[in-house]
């Protein structure tokens, strides 16, 4: 493919911004900059993870109060919002490591492709797994 | 002249790691999230935490996750920071709060599986 200035490249200014929006970007590159985005957002959230299980330490009833807080839909959706940073850091890290140890580089654009392809399919069991049971429910309690 | 030469002190080991670490972390953090999803309350009430706690298997499991996930995501973040050129004190200044904080919450996270 022949290279192409992307639309409104001269209208950026000089500096970080335009050196690294300022380049045309093939699927390889936004999975680069994905895994970057999700690997900090993990990062961020193993730390907010394991303080907010510390307390477990002070007892059954302020474990319990607080799981009570993150059961409710608005958590169970961020929750299940989160797997999505999961599945495509854990399949395209796969993607990562075909290419460097197993000649991936000579068909990482069909990986790339099962990366987004297997992330939708279990993002999407995901959601049935947990929010099925609360939807019969809820259902249920219409009728 | 090259700035490594050898591959002694070039980050190489931690580059290893990194993918051995994030293969182990594929299979162990997606079999975390279905297990606590499949059954809510496996994961969210405290009875079902104590119970995998007075298993030996289930502690060891836990530690090894903890340590393992801390160390790859901020020998990740580290290896996006190195990306970019940066003065010797702000270099320094991010490393250290990697190291301290990734020390501080690996002893609460610890600290946690062991109350039990």
């Amino acid at each position: 493919m022949a290279y192409q200035l992307p639309k409104g490249q001269a209208k950026l200014p000089d500096g970080w911004l335009r050196t690294n929006l300022g380049y045309y970007k093939h699927g390889g590159s936004w999975a680069w900059i994905l895994h970057r985005i999700t690997g900090l957002g993990l990062t961020a959230y193993i730390y907010v993870h394991i303080y907010a299980l510390t307390t477990l330490t002070q007892g059954e009833k302020a474990f319990d109060d607080e799981m009570k807080l993150f059961t409710t839909p608005v958590f169970k959706v961020l929750e299940w919002l989160l797997f999505s940073l999961v599945l495509f850091h854990a399949f395209n890290g796969v993607r990562i490591v075909l290419v460097d140890w197993a000649n991936g580089a000579r068909y990482h654009k069909q990986i790339l492709k099962v990366v987004y392809a297997l992330g939708i399919v279990l993002f999407i069991g995901m959601g049935v797994l947990m929010f099925m049971t609360p939807l019969k429910t809820m259902v249920a309690s219409l009728k | 002249m090259y700035k490594h030469t050898g591959s002694r002190g070039s980050g190489a080991p931690s580059w290893v790691l990194q993918r051995i670490s994030g293969l182990l972390l594929v299979v162990v953090v997606i079999g975390h999230y279905f297990v606590m999803h499949a059954d809510p309350a496996s994961g969210h009430t405290y009875a079902a935490v104590l119970e995998r706690m007075h298993h030996p298997f289930w502690k060891m499991f836990d530690l090894t996750f903890i340590t393992v996930g801390l160390w790859h995501g901020l020998n990740g973040t580290w290896g996006i920071f190195r990306d970019y050129e940066m003065k010797p004190a702000v270099n320094l200044t991010i490393y250290g709060i990697i190291i301290l904080s990734g020390i501080a919450f690996w002893v609460l996270g610890v600290n946690t599986i062991l109350s039990f």
